[in-house]
């Protein structure tokens, strides 16, 4: 009976049912198991608002929601264009920093495919850039900036996991600087080969997109330097972000109306916070039953009995976590996937904080590749080109970042050099 | 076949939209200004904002679930699209009515959970803390207003827009 429930909920699921309600569904079907009594979902809840970094969330969503809003995506192409764009793959590489720099603000929900996708495609053509090779890099781009603070999926995994937040968003900056190397690498020397015609460099537009863009490039500086120096708190530092922007968006750029276009964007954050706060709110129930039901200790007794050694068990995590960024988005599969991995991954000698770095990692990648890659509708949606053609343009990019992975799967110093 | 939506449905709907919105645009900014006020106070003057934690904490919670509704209205909720992907447009509509009325049925369910937990915690808390426990109502009237959505998406269902999220 309990498993005909739970296959039809699945299938509810995969019919497109909100998942927040599947995952409501499968922790009733849980308390209901286990002779609890429903109401202990609500003390879930408010077990899971006590969490310090909570306020976090909803304030960086804003604060990413206003920056989408303004001028910040033509301030930054305008920027790094004068600062990269003249090197060989320059514009290439303009779109990659300024792709991650707005991902690590806008939480990777597909706002950034949306909001800079539209501005640099023309742009890379224009430049002469081949459209298959622009298509695959725009794509694969509307994740990258996922390891950076202020990341919303790093916010998550941490307050999910239990780790600290500030130890994972140190730990991201390696590997994310090491994929921007690795694909701005691979941009050079696909324009040294299909001889992309470069701009010179010049002074002027530089200095006018300093002037124009300097406050923006302080931001993540004055994030980082706010947190690690101690100064503010992770929900502290989201505050402040979101009041820096919207000084900068609505009273130095003029770019936002508080009358007239502050309260949609206000609610448009709320629609992006309440999306995936419900999910994490039912999934802290749902999770915590399964871990009381020994669910994990069950997992690990069939995996050690198959593997061995932390590599063979890395190298499964990576299989696994590859096929769940296919499947789901990154919040969802973080709140369901990650209390279930966590103590698995404890027992082969894994840190948590390597192990987020892992996982998000995946499902950066799974963003794009198909059945349900948001990156590949979204792009679909604002280029006009079927999903398929969009995978084909992404797959040099995606062979890249699986490279990457491996790297910082198998080389944990990458991501936790700053342990004693 | 999607039934027309009668005078009152709509107004009702619309009346549900303005509260969602303006709940959660002002839950948003409170929240904003508590930890900005936090800030300032405790750099500045040394003290801080009492209970503001509590505070910051429901407000959380107040922007989660009125986003949450409005989330139902506009079809952006986070959703497993593999299967859902395959079918076109005129199917998701007629699966929509079914699956709006699943999801009515698992709020209602979580929201009497949620009362009787208030309910406990209320009959229990000491004196000078029954403000937060006022505040708590937010967890059986959240899933009491997303039981709502999804009934009037049920029963009167508005056309799909893309999911551009």
């Amino acid at each position: 009976m309990i498993g005909l429930l739970v296959i039809i909920i699945i299938l509810f699921a995969l019919l497109g049912i909100p998942l927040f309600i599947a995952l409501a569904g499968g922790s009733l079907l849980a308390t209901w198991q286990a002779g609890l009594d429903p109401a202990l979902l609500a003390v879930e809840l408010n077990r899971l608002a006590a969490s310090p970094y909570l306020a976090a969330i909803p304030l960086f969503t804003f604060a990413g929601v206003v920056l989408a809003g303004g001028g910040a995506p033509q301030r930054m192409i305008q920027l790094f264009n004068a600062m990269v764009g003249w090197l060989p793959g320059g514009m290439a590489a303009v779109a990659l920093t300024s792709c991650a720099f707005f991902t690590a603000f806008s939480g990777a929900s597909g706002v950034t495919i949306l909001a800079l996708g539209g501005l640099m495609f023309p742009m890379l053509l224009r430049a002469g850039y081949g459209e298959r090779f622009n298509l695959g890099l725009l794509t694969t781009s509307g994740s990258l900036g996922l390891l950076f603070p202020p990341s919303l999926a790093i916010l998550l995994y941490g307050i999910v996991s239990g780790v600290s937040i500030d130890q994972l968003f140190l730990a991201g900056l390696v590997p994310g600087l090491l994929l921007l190397v690795v694909l701005g690498v691979y941009c050079m020397y696909h324009c040294s080969c299909t001889n992309v015609p470069r701009h010179q460099f010049s002074m002027t537009p530089l200095l006018k997109a300093l002037r124009e863009g300097i406050w923006d490039l302080l931001l993540p500086v004055s994030i980082i330097v706010g947190i690690f120096g101690g100064f503010v708190t992770i929900s502290e530092a989201a505050a402040c972000t979101a009041v820096y922007v919207l000084v900068l968006e609505g009273i130095i750029h003029r770019e936002i109306h508080f009358t007239r276009q502050l309260p949609a964007l206000m609610k448009d954050a709320a629609i992006l916070v309440g999306s995936i706060l419900i999910i994490l709110s039912v999934a802290m129930g749902l999770t915590n039953l399964l871990i009381d039901a020994q669910l994990p200790m069950k997992i690990l007794g069939w995996i050690e009995q198959h593997i061995e050694s932390e590599l063979q068990f890395l190298i499964l995590l990576n299989v696994f976590l590859l096929i769940v960024g296919c499947m789901m988005d990154i919040f969802s599969a973080t709140v369901v996937v990650v209390p279930l991995i966590l103590p698995i991954a404890a027992s082969y000698g894994i840190h948590p904080v390597h192990l987020g770095i892992i996982f998000l990692a995946n499902l950066e990648i799974g963003y794009s590749t198909p059945p349900v890659g948001i990156n590949l509708f979204i792009a679909s949606q604002r280029f006009g080109r079927p999903v398929l053609s969009l995978f084909r343009a992404a797959v040099p990019f995606l062979l890249l970042m699986i490279l990457w992975l491996a790297l910082i799967t198998y080389v944990p110093y990458l991501t936790l050099w700053w342990l004693d | 076949m999607p039934t027309a939506e009668p005078g009152w449905v709509t107004s009702l709907r619309d009346s549900l939209v303005r509260l969602d919105g303006f709940m959660a645009s002002l839950s948003l900014l409170l929240l904003l200004l508590l930890v900005i006020g936090q800030v300032l106070l405790r750099n500045l003057f040394d003290g801080g904002i009492p209970h503001a934690d509590i505070l910051s904490r429901y407000l959380v919670l107040y922007v989660t679930f009125f986003g949450a509704a409005l989330a139902i209205e506009e079809h952006r909720h986070i959703r497993i699209d593999v299967v859902s992907i395959l079918f076109k447009p005129e199917r998701l509509q007629a699966l929509r009515r079914p699956l709006y009325l699943i999801s009515a049925i698992i709020c209602v369910i979580l929201t009497r959970a949620a009362i009787r937990f208030w309910y406990d915690d209320w009959q229990y808390v000491a004196e000078h803390e029954r403000w937060s426990s006022i505040l708590a109502l937010i967890t059986p009237f959240g899933f009491g207003l997303l039981s709502l959505h999804f009934l009037l998406g049920a029963l009167y269902p508005k056309p799909a827009q893309d999911r551009s999220t």
